[in-house]
Formats: C-alpha cells, structure tokens, sequence
C-alpha cells in the first residue's frame, strides 16, 4: 500500500510539473486534432484534460506503447498482456497475473469508453485520472515492474519512438508515456452492440431480449406489481465506464459476510463506511469479460445473476438498495427474515442475461484502429 | 375566420425519461490535471429551430445555444446546422425515451424528421443533419408523444394538415413505429366523411394520452383562413379509432371559434393525488378547460372553464409544462406564463408569481446555472412573422405582437428576469422552438 502511495504521488507530482511548467501546452498547438473521431451523443459530454486532448499523434504512440512488452522490467508484459481487445480489453481470469506470475489482487478491468463519467479508476478507486492509472501498473513489482526512467532511457533508443513522442508532445517523459497510453485508451469507443443498434432504431430486440431490458431498468416494487432485476440502480451508467462524481458508482454488492469484507474503497479514503465498496464497472461487453467481480470470483453471467439472486451475504455497507429489492412481499416470502433475494423466476433470469447479451460490440473487438500496431507472427 | 395569413401555429411536446448520460461536471483540477471548464457544462445549453427569414436572408437551421445567464457567452450560437430546400422550417423538437432527437415540421416535403446529433474529439455536440421521414401524405406535423399500447410503445405525431393541405377538414395522428420510423396506421376522421353526429377529426395538434385513451385537439386548418376548430376528440387506443368528440368553447372573444391547442392528460404520473381528468388550452377562446375522466367507466363529464383569459387579461393561451411540483402554463398575450401547484390538479391554484416574459411566450425549459440557480427560459414567438413595414410576406395583422423573436431567462423562483436575447437583432431569424440539449428540460408536457 505504501509503494501504491508512493508511486501515486510521483506520478501525480509529474503530471503537476508538467501542467504547470506548460510541457503539454507548448506542443498542444503542433499535434493534429484528432478528425475522424466520433462518439453518440447520448453518451454526453465527455472530459478531457486541457493539456491532453485528443490528437492523432497521441493515438498513435499511445497504442504502440499499449502492445509494447517493453513497458515492463523483463520485456514481457504489455498493458495488452491483461487487457486483450478480443475480450473487450480483460484477460479471462480471475485475477490478473503480470511478470512475477503471482496472481494479483484484482480482475482486470475492460477498458471502454473511459471518457464517460469516472474520476476513480481501478476497483478500488485508487487512481482519479487515467493519465495517473497509467503508469501504476508499468511500475508495480508484480505487474510490470518497470522503472519509469529506466524505460524513457529504453524508448530514447527507438527512432520511432523519439519521432513519435516529439510530434505528439515535444518531449520524452514518464509525464508523455502516462498521457499518450491514456489518450489511446480513450478512444476505445464501443458504440456499436445490438443495444446501441437498437437505440438507434437500427434494430429490435427480441421478446426475451426486451423483456430483459424492462427487468433491467426496473427496482421491484411489489405494491405496484413491478417485477425488477434491480441492475439500474448501480448500473445507471452501464454503457459507458463509470459515475461522474468522485465516489458515486462504489457499491457492497454483498459478495462478502461482515467479518471477510476486503478494504475495497476504504483503502483510497480510510473511511469505515466505504469497506467493501468496489467500482461498478461498465456492463457493456459484459459477455465477453468473464469471469466477474472484482476478484473474479463468478465464472458465468448465470453465477451473477444467481448472486443476486439469492446470494447475497448481508454486511454493514451492503447497498440499502440491494438490500431492499425483492419481488416478492414480505408476507409472500417466507424466508425473508434470513436471506435477501431478488426473487426473480428462471425465465426473468434467462431474459436478464439475453438482454446482457446485447451490449456485446463485435465491432470494438475487432476493430483495427485497436488492434496490436506490431507485425505479429 | 376571414384574414388569409401563412403560416402554422406551433405547439410542442416532450418525452419523460431520456437515456442521456450524465453531462460533464464543473472544471475540476485533480492531481495536477486540468479538466474542462464549466462552459462544458450542458445542461445550460438549448436546442433550438431558428427560421430563416425572408427579408434578412437567412436560412432555416437547427443550433445549440447557450443559456446560462451566468455565462459570458449567454446568448451565443454554439453549433448551428443550417438546412435548404423547404420553404417552410422545422417546426418542434421531441427526444425520444431512447434519446433520438426528432422535430416535426412545416414544410410539406418535410412534416416530420430525425435529427442527427453526434459528439467530436472535444466532446462537443454535433449536428450532423436530418432525415425527413415517410409520412405517406400527412403534412404539417405539430406535436409527438410516444406512449405505450397493451405493452406496446408507439410513436404518435399530430398533422394538423392530415393527408393534404387542400382538404377543408383534415387533420391526422401518424401511428409509427419508433424503432423504425415506420408508419403503422393513420388515425384519420374527416367530419365531412363520417355520418352526422360521429366522432371525427380535424386539425389535429395537442395530444395527450392516459392508459388506452387518447385526446387530440382540433385547432386550425394550416392555412389559418379555411376553418378553426372548437373540439377535442377522444381516441380508443385499443382501436385506434375516434369515439367522441367534446367541445370546449364558451364566449368567442375573437369572434372565432375557441380553437383548443394544446391539451394536458393530468394522470397520476403527474400528480399522484390528481383524479385523472384533461386540460385544454383555447389558442382563440383564451380560456382553460377541465374535462373529468372516469378512469372507472372511462368517460368523460361535462367539461368546465377554469380560467378565463379574457378576465384575466392574458391571450393565446399555448403550452402546458411541468416540473417536479409545478404546471406552467404560457399566455401569448401579454407574454405571460403563469404557474400552479402539480398536487391541486386538476384545480388551477396559483403557486407562485407569474414569470413575465415577452409577447408570444409559448415554449420553456427547466434549467440551473453554473451556480445551482433554478432558471426557467420561454421562447417568445408565436410564428415566425416578420414585419409589414419590411414588406415581410410572412407578416400577418393579428399576429404581428406575437413575435418578440427572443428567449427570456428568468428565476425560477421569484419571476425575476436575469436576461434575454434577441434572435432577431442578434442572427436575423426567427425561433421558432426551444428543447433543452440534454434532453427534456421539463417533466411534463403531453
């Protein structure tokens, strides 16, 4: 946690140098802007730091960097090592495992329009921007375990590096590294899955699809007979990344009882109330990011949705809102007292799940523009 | 009604939930990174459809608009669309629930459209143009409400020309598809086609709708000289079919007939403790009418006058608009919008100073500043008309004090005016419509 601490605040002390010594405005006005860019409105306004805008130069580097191995000590690991564009930017287990091959504490999380909402990244919100979540993993001792001066002194021997970095921000640093691998992460837009086809009025979704997104959008209310799969209350912001408040969007999904409740959010604020508290993430291509939570724990949207469903372990900060969603009454449910359920039938389940589906984006995992810049075998 | 002017009343309408994601928040500085400045902020800015007008030559177009009265840049024209090739502009703009933007429109080539709006590498909004949409015939589009059917949702739009401009009594309701834009059905009920004493249809223009019941009203032929109507008509939504008509006029204080504009459905979505029952607003009787509905037998009673412009001092009585505890009704004369409480309905009870706007007060939204003020804009036109005295076509006797051509803004809470701009004066043209950019900038509207 210290070494955390530490690294965060030198990557936060550098990205203040830079900003007040005018490092990133002065080559601001040479880059191209980026023109091919294009996002759905419906998304909303998306924020971008001053001194890092969008520009043609930035993406290019900032996606070589991203599929370089030599962004870690032993030249092995890339930032795409645990985040594969076929998965939507995840790695398909549980935890993330970088060049000390011991498993780390977190999933890796899929990387999707990231411009949207968040000021925390990682599960437990330890980063607010993505020009500092950038360089903490280049120098965990686990991850990629790469001295940040030791690599501008192995980037500096690249030509197309130098050229690279000199159009894109005039300069060579740790500060250039961090902002062109968050510019590149952040025009990973998936805007094109069957849900945003039908947002558009491209497509309809099925019966079950459809039934699903009802059951999606809705908190039960059993005085009104509104059957609900209680998603939306976390989940407002599921086809982007993330809430726009600082801590919005950190949530006790009830995984853990009270006595095995990890830090989660508590670790970033040292407050009692945020123990267990985790970042929703994204749902869009949820299908494809398996296995889920943050620690990786279920395998399967069926696992999820059985959590939910009658999974819940109750704790202190347990969301009031999961807590007190059920679609059955009280006086119907005769376990009730003793377990916190959702209560939704097979089929409820099932259409949930079809309507997850929808949020798939083959276009983004596949997309060229995202792909691995370097001649593979 | 013996005055031949051109041009087409307005109206508008809303949709309730949108699935726009939150906008961007106040500049903010973390870490040593700089983020945008509040002038990102967009729930300050408004969409509007501007109309080229004739004399000052200047084209029709769609444009963001910023109206923050706390900006430096109030008043300014963000990001404009400028369109050619009808003569006629766009006339109200709606999002969808799933956040499409449409707009209905004037122009016969073009009496109903979606609007491309996209985002670029700043993050800026875009308009990036407009589809005008198949309506097989029916012209003059005024409002849209999308509402739900047995479990299944449509997408109703007003054309106060029915199928044809050259019919004495047209006027119809397209039935579409919202996913597709498809046309499903055409409520049409010409009175000159249906058997004496039958429920008909005819210049169609407000609507509002409750579980399987519909109201539309019967304003004005398009043309404005041919016909004015008096009535609302009532729809069986599990048909799809009129089933009755009921007049709401009382004096004639034009001398026309009240011709009903727009129309409010007061349900229990609005106000819970409401007993569901219709408002109508008389465009040339002045006056505003409760019709109580028997949600029991589904009937309606006899309807009720409940406020009577003409000894009130207001005129034109337009739009009806609501936020989470107030309606908000807009007078076009003298330019007034006056409020009431949302938990009296359907009781008209005053609950707060009227907001004085200008003449024409028609369209608002619901807004807060940079600072958290609760602001309230009214677009001031009635139409687009300009001046006898620039030997502008399009003005007209009648309505020529109808049209300050400005939005106001104004505290939400004391009425008191912070600013305004003056289309006009400041771009040469018209506006015609105001929506919030961020989607519905009132709760209730249809």
């Amino acid at each position: 946690m210290i070494r955390v601490l530490a690294i965060l605040a030198a990557v936060s002390a550098a990205m203040a140098f830079a900003f007040y010594s005018g490092v990133f405005g002065s080559r601001a006005g040479k880059a191209t802007p980026l023109h091919d860019f294009e996002a759905p409105f419906v998304f909303g306004r998306f924020q971008l730091p001053a001194d890092n805008p969008l520009t043609q130069e930035a993406v290019e580097l900032g996606r070589r960097l991203f599929y370089d191995p030599r962004l870690s000590g032993d030249n092995t690991v890339s930032c795409s090592t645990c985040h594969l564009q076929r998965l939507a930017f995840t790695d398909g287990k549980p935890t993330a495992v970088g060049v000390s091959g011991k498993p780390l504490a977190f999933n890796s999380m899929s990387l999707a329009n990231l411009m949207w909402g968040p000021r925390r990244f990682f599960w437990n919100g330890r980063a607010s921007t993505l020009e500092e979540q950038a360089l903490v993993p280049i120098q965990h001792a686990d991850e990629m375990a790469q001295d940040v001066d030791e690599l501008v002194d192995e980037l500096a021997g690249d030509e197309t590096y130098r050229l690279l970095f000199d159009a894109a921000y005039g300069e060579l640093s740790p500060t250039s590294i961090a902002a062109a691998l968050a510019t590149f992460e952040r025009t990973l837009v998936s805007a094109n899955s069957r849900y945003d086809q039908f947002l558009s009025g491209e497509v309809s979704l099925t019966e079950q699809e459809e039934l699903g997104r009802k059951l999606f959008m809705a908190h039960p209310d059993t005085k009104a007979s509104l059957r609900g799969a209680n998603c939306i209350d976390c989940h407002s912001q599921f086809l982007t990344s993330g809430f726009k408040t600082r801590f919005d969007g950190f949530v006790n999904n009830g995984l853990d009882p009270e006595a095995e409740l990890p830090a989660g959010l508590e670790e970033v604020t040292g407050e009692p109330e945020h123990r267990g508290l985790f970042k929703v993430p994204t749902l869009r291509n949820i299908a494809l990011t398996a296995p889920y939570m943050h620690d990786g724990r279920f395998g399967t949207l069926e696992e999820v949705l059985d959590h939910y469903n009658e999974g819940i372990r109750v704790s202190s900060t347990l969301s009031p809102l999961i807590l007190e969603a059920s679609n059955l009454d009280a006086a119907s449910d005769t376990a009730a007292e003793d377990r916190v359920s959702l209560n939704l039938t097979a089929e409820e389940t099932a259409a949930v799940i079809a309507f997850l589906h929808t949020l798939t984006d083959m276009d983004f995992v596949t997309d060229e523009r995202f792909s691995n810049p370097f001649p593979t075998e | 009604m013996k005055r031949d002017f051109k041009g087409v009343f307005s109206t508008t309408s809303a949709c309730l939930l949108l699935v726009l994601a939150a906008c961007a928040d106040q500049g903010e500085r973390e870490s040593g990174v700089a983020v945008q400045e509040p002038s990102d902020v967009e729930e300050t800015q408004g969409i509007v459809l501007l109309r080229g007008l004739p004399t000052l030559g200047t084209s029709h177009s769609v444009a963001i608009v910023e109206l923050d009265p706390e900006a430096e840049n109030f008043g300014e024209i963000l990001t404009e669309y400028e369109y050619s090739g009808f003569e006629a502009p766009l006339h109200h703009l709606y999002y969808s629930p799933n956040g499409r933007l449409y707009s209905t429109g004037l122009d016969p080539q073009c009496s109903l459209a979606e609007v491309g709006l996209s985002r670029g590498a700043t993050g800026a909004p875009v308009i990036n143009g407009l589809e005008c949409l198949d309506t097989q015939g029916q012209v003059v589009g005024e409002d849209i409400m999308w509402h739900s059917v047995n479990g299944t949702q449509y997408m109703f739009v007003t054309f106060m020309g029915g199928t044809g401009l050259d019919q004495a009594d047209g006027g119809s309701i397209g039935v579409f598809d919202p996913q597709t834009n498809e046309l499903i059905k055409i409520i049409e009920a010409r009175k000159s086609q249906v058997g004496e004493g039958e429920p008909y249809i005819m210049y169609t223009h407000g609507i509002s709708a409750y579980q399987d019941r519909m109201v539309v009203t019967s304003t004005v032929h398009p043309d404005l000289a041919t016909g004015v109507g008096n009535a609302i008509t009532i729809i069986d939504l599990n048909t799809l079919e009129p089933i009755e008509n009921i007049v709401v006029e009382d004096a004639q204080p034009l001398g026309f007939p009240s011709s009903p504009v727009e129309v409010l459905f007061v349900r229990p979505s609005i106000s819970p403790s409401a007993t569901p029952s219709v408002l109508v607003n008389t465009m040339f009787g002045f006056e505003v009418w409760q019709v109580p509905y028997d949600e029991a037998d589904k009937s309606f009673g006899a309807p009720e006058k409940v406020y009577d412009g003409a000894a009130s001092g207001t005129a034109v009585p337009l739009e009806f608009y609501g936020n989470e505890t107030e309606l908000f009704i807009s007078h076009a004369l003298p330019g007034v919008v006056k409020r009431y409480a949302l938990d009296s309905l359907p009781k008209l009870v005053p609950s707060g100073p009227d907001i004085d706007a200008e003449a024409g007060a028609h369209h608002m939204i619901f807004y807060s500043s940079a600072s958290g003020r609760s602001l309230i804009a009214v677009q001031n036109n009635l139409l687009n008309l300009g001046d006898a005295a620039d030997d502008d076509p399009t003005d007209v006797d009648f309505l020529a004090k109808v049209n300050d051509h400005s939005i106001t803004v104004h505290d939400l809470e004391t009425g008191e005016r912070l600013a305004s701009v003056n289309f006009k004066d400041r771009y040469q043209k018209g506006i015609e419509n105001l929506e919030a950019l961020f989607g519905s900038g009132f709760v209730h509207h249809h």
